[in-house]
C-alpha cells in the first residue's frame, strides 16, 4: 500500500483563472475605464470563492484516504520509535545493570569490619543507596519507553480461562442488551489452566466479543464456548448470527489495516493485534463462517508450552 | 556443600562484580565470557546452577542454551537478559530454562532464583 498524494499540498491550480483576473483587473480599469476593472475585480473575486469551496468538496470526499495515509504514516513511526526504544533499551540496560551492581557491591564492602565506626562509611552508604534508586529509576524509563512502544512482552503465568472469559462477557453484556443481543457461555467444567498473558489474553477475548457485538447490530446472539481439544490444548470459541464475513475478505482479516468497518470506525489493527498476541503464547486464531449463519472465531492455546515452568517477573 | 554456580556473561565488569557478590554470600562460583568457554567447562567438571547472559556475540544464550541441555541436563539453567530481548527468554523457557531475570536487578533476586532453581535440581536428584 502506498500512500496516495493528497489535496492538502500548495496545489494552486484551481485558482489559475482567479490569479489572471485579479492581475487583468488593474490594467483593464486603466485603459477601458474603472467599470471594467471593477466587473473584472468581482469576477475575480467569484471564480476565487468557487476554487476555494470545491477545493474544500475535494478535501471532504478525500477525508478516508487522508485518514489512511495519516494512519499509516502513524503506524511506521510508532514501529520505527517501537524499533529504535528496543534497541536503546537494551543498550541502555547493560552499563544500568553494572552501575547497580558496582553500587551494590560498595554498599556490602562498606559493612565489612574494616569500615566498622567509620565516620563517613554512613553517608557514603547513603550514596550509593541514591545511585541505586535513580538507576531504578532509568531502568523505568526504558521499561516504560518499550511499553509505549507496544513491545511489552508477554508474562506467562495460569490463567483460569473461564473465569477470565466470564468477566469479559459481564463487561460486553451491559451494552449488548441493550441492543437486544444476548451473551451465552458454554464453558466446559473443570478445565485446567492454561500458561498464558492474562492482561493480553483479556484484550483479545474483548476484542472478539465486541466484534461480534458490532456484527450482530440488533438482535441475535453471541456465543462464547470454552472446550478442551486433545490432551494439550484447549479452545475459546466466539461466535455470532451476524451476517458472517464476505468469504473474499476471510484470507485479509487477521492483515494489518485490514477492516470491514466504516473509515473512522474501526483502526484495522484490532484482529492484527489479536494474532500477534495468540501466536506468541504459542497458539492460534482462526476465522470462519458459521454453517447457519455468522462468523465463528477460534482461538487455541496450549495448556503448558513443553512443560516448562515459568514464573511471572 | 556449597553450591557450585558456573556464571556466563560477556560483559566482563558485570559477570566478575557479581561473582564476587555471589561468592560473599558463601556459592562456588566459575565466572566465564562466552557459550563456549561454557560448554567446555560443562564437559570438564558438573554444575549445580547457571547463570546465562542471553545477547552474547557469537554464540547467543539460545544456542548456549541448547548445548547445555544435551551435555549437562541436570544443570538448572537461570537466564539473565535485558528488556528487548523478552521473546528469547521466552523461548529459553520453552527449551528447558529453569527461571530469568531481566537486567538490571537487584542480587537479592537472583540469589533467590539460585535458591529455587538449586532446591529443585536436590529434590529431583532425591538429596
Amino acid at each position: 500500500m502506498t500512500p496516495r498524494s493528497t489535496t492538502s499540498g500548495s496545489n494552486l491550480f484551481p485558482y489559475i483563472p482567479a490569479i489572471l483576473l485579479f492581475f487583468a483587473a488593474a490594467p483593464l480599469g486603466l485603459s477601458c475605464g474603472p467599470l471594467w476593472g471593477v466587473g473584472v475585480f468581482a469576477l475575480a473575486v467569484v471564480s476565487l470563492v468557487t476554487a476555494r469551496r470545491q477545493q474544500g468538496r475535494l478535501q471532504e470526499q478525500a477525508g478516508p484516504d487522508w485518514l489512511l495515509d495519516e494512519r499509516l504514516l502513524q503506524a511506521q513511526k510508532m514501529g520505527a520509535i517501537g524499533q529504535l526504544s528496543a534497541g536503546v533499551a537494551h543498550e541502555i540496560n547493560n552499563p544500568l545493570a553494572i552501575i547497580r551492581q558496582e553500587a551494590q557491591w560498595m554498599q556490602t564492602l562498606l559493612q565489612t569490619d574494616h569500615f566498622r565506626g567509620l565516620e563517613e562509611a554512613k553517608e557514603l552508604y547513603d550514596s550509593l543507596r541514591e545511585i541505586i534508586h535513580q538507576v531504578d529509576r532509568g531502568k523505568e524509563i526504558t521499561h516504560n519507553l518499550l511499553d509505549f512502544a507496544r513491545k511489552r512482552q508477554p508474562v506467562l503465568q495460569a490463567v483460569a480461562v473461564n473465569k477470565l472469559v466470564a468477566d469479559m462477557a459481564a463487561l460486553v453484556d451491559k451494552e449488548a442488551r441493550q441492543k437486544g443481543i444476548k451473551i451465552m457461555q458454554h464453558l466446559a467444567p473443570d478445565l485446567p489452566p492454561v500458561y498464558a498473558d492474562a492482561p493480553q489474553l483479556r484484550q483479545v477475548i474483548l476484542n472478539l466479543l465486541n466484534n461480534a457485538v458490532y456484527a450482530v447490530q440488533r438482535n441475535g446472539e453471541v456465543t462464547v464456548t470454552t472446550r478442551l481439544a486433545g490432551e494439550n490444548a484447549l479452545e475459546v470459541i466466539i461466535s455470532d448470527t451476524g451476517p458472517g464475513i464476505p468469504p473474499e475478505d476471510l484470507p485479509r482479516i487477521f492483515e494489518p489495516f485490514f477492516t470491514t468497518k466504516p473509515p473512522g470506525q474501526g483502526t484495522g489493527l484490532g484482529l492484527a493485534i489479536c494474532h500477534g498476541i495468540i501466536e506468541k503464547l504459542g497458539g492460534r486464531i482462526t476465522a470462519a463462517n458459521r454453517a447457519g449463519q455468522g462468523a465463528e472465531f477460534t482461538i487455541r492455546l496450549p495448556l503448558n508450552p513443553r512443560g516448562s515452568v515459568v514464573s511471572g517477573q | 556443600m556449597a553450591p557450585k554456580i558456573l556464571l556466563v556473561d560477556d560483559e566482563e565488569r558485570f559477570r566478575t562484580t557479581l561473582a564476587k557478590m555471589l561468592k560473599a554470600q558463601g556459592l562456588e562460583v566459575t565466572a566465564l565470557g562466552s557459550g563456549r568457554e561454557a560448554l567446555a567447562e560443562l564437559e570438564k567438571q558438573p554444575y549445580d546452577v547457571m547463570v546465562l547472559d542471553m545477547r552474547m556475540p557469537e554464540m547467543d544464550g539460545i544456542a548456549a542454551l541448547t548445548e547445555i541441555k544435551k551435555i549437562a541436563p541436570q544443570t538448572e539453567v537461570i537466564i539473565l537478559t535485558g528488556h528487548a530481548s523478552m521473546d528469547a527468554a521466552v523461548e529459553a523457557m520453552r527449551l528447558g530454562g529453569y527461571d530469568y531475570l531481566l537486567k538490571p536487578c537487584p542480587v537479592e533476586d537472583l540469589l533467590a532464583k539460585i535458591e529455587s532453581a538449586y532446591e529443585r535440581k536436590m529434590t529431583r536428584e532425591g538429596k
